[in-house]
């Protein structure tokens, strides 16, 4: 005969011990409140809903054209080489062909060497970090520049307020610096 | 064996905290005036990693090159401040430069 005499748990712990089950269940259910993020930032990266999330319209480079579109319609993002905004874009159907490189500048570019950032991917669907400095003035322009397999080189440019509205509140935000 | 310890959940919820989705390295450089009517430049990428060997060229506001460069081990480049109008380009290939201005590079 056990002579053990079982002492009751506290109430904590016996309400621990009822219902640890049913509780853990609940733990299965918080992935699901990530999941219309997690879904909406999938089908940007794939395409699924478009260039970007704002296209800023059609921008005449030359004989050429491309539709520029914000990644994300906000404001440039930190990086260590200073705040970055990420553009995708992608050119015309017919110049597809005939485009070697694309470039994005804030301001006009001063030669082919300083174009600015490069853009990566396919025509259909290119992407580029543009550096943002942060004196940028809120009238500034958006160049692009493209060059061709044929040698020629065109540029064109959109207003910075045109291409992506967030970067100018983000400026403005900031002040502007001397 | 015990799969649930509290250090080992702790570790997991820190590695995808701290994962980062990409990691691109962005070209940065650098100047600055130091003694002697000279400036130091330094290039690197935000990666962290240095540039050694990366040309920067001084070029002047009509396009020649005053001061043809490249970066050293310690992916620095001294020069003599151009008595011209200038700017410093950093040019890790096509689309990766950084330009600096004079108007950019802090006096001493």
């Amino acid at each position: 005969m056990s002579r053990v005499v079982a002492v009751p748990p506290s109430p904590l712990r016996a309400f621990w011990l009822k219902w640890r089950f049913h509780i853990n269940v609940l733990l299965l259910l918080i992935p699901l409140g990530f999941m219309p993020k997690y879904f909406a930032d999938a089908a940007l990266f794939r395409g699924d809903t478009g260039l970007g999330e704002r296209v800023a319209g059609q921008v005449q480079v030359g004989p050429w054209s491309l539709t520029l579109a914000e990644f994300r319609n906000e404001g440039p993002s930190p990086d260590p080489a200073g705040p970055m905004k990420f553009f995708n874009a992608a050119l015309c159907d017919n110049c597809a062909e005939q485009v070697k490189a694309t470039y994005l500048r804030i301001g006009k570019p001063r030669s082919l060497r300083a174009a600015g950032v490069i853009f990566f991917g396919t025509p259909y669907r290119m992407g580029a970090a543009l550096p943002v400095p942060e004196r940028t003035p809120a009238d500034a322009e958006l160049w692009v520049t493209m060059e061709g397999w044929d040698g020629t080189m065109h540029q064109g440019s959109i207003p910075l307020s045109q291409a992506s509205p967030a970067t100018i509140a983000w400026l403005n935000k900031q002040g502007v610096k001397p | 064996m015990n799969m649930m310890h509290p250090a080992r959940v702790a570790a997991a919820l820190l590695c995808a905290g701290f994962s980062s989705p990409a990691l691109a390295h962005n070209p940065m450089c650098e100047c600055k005036e130091i003694p002697g009517e000279q400036i130091q430049c330094k290039g690197g990428f935000s990666d962290g990693s240095g540039a050694p060997g990366v040309t920067l060229d001084v070029i002047g506001y009509d396009e020649t090159i005053l001061v043809p460069g490249k970066l050293g081990e310690d992916s620095t480049l001294t020069f003599k401040k151009p008595s011209a109008e200038f700017y410093v380009l950093f040019d890790a290939g096509p689309g990766h430069v950084v330009e600096i201005d004079q108007a950019d590079i802090q006096p001493q």
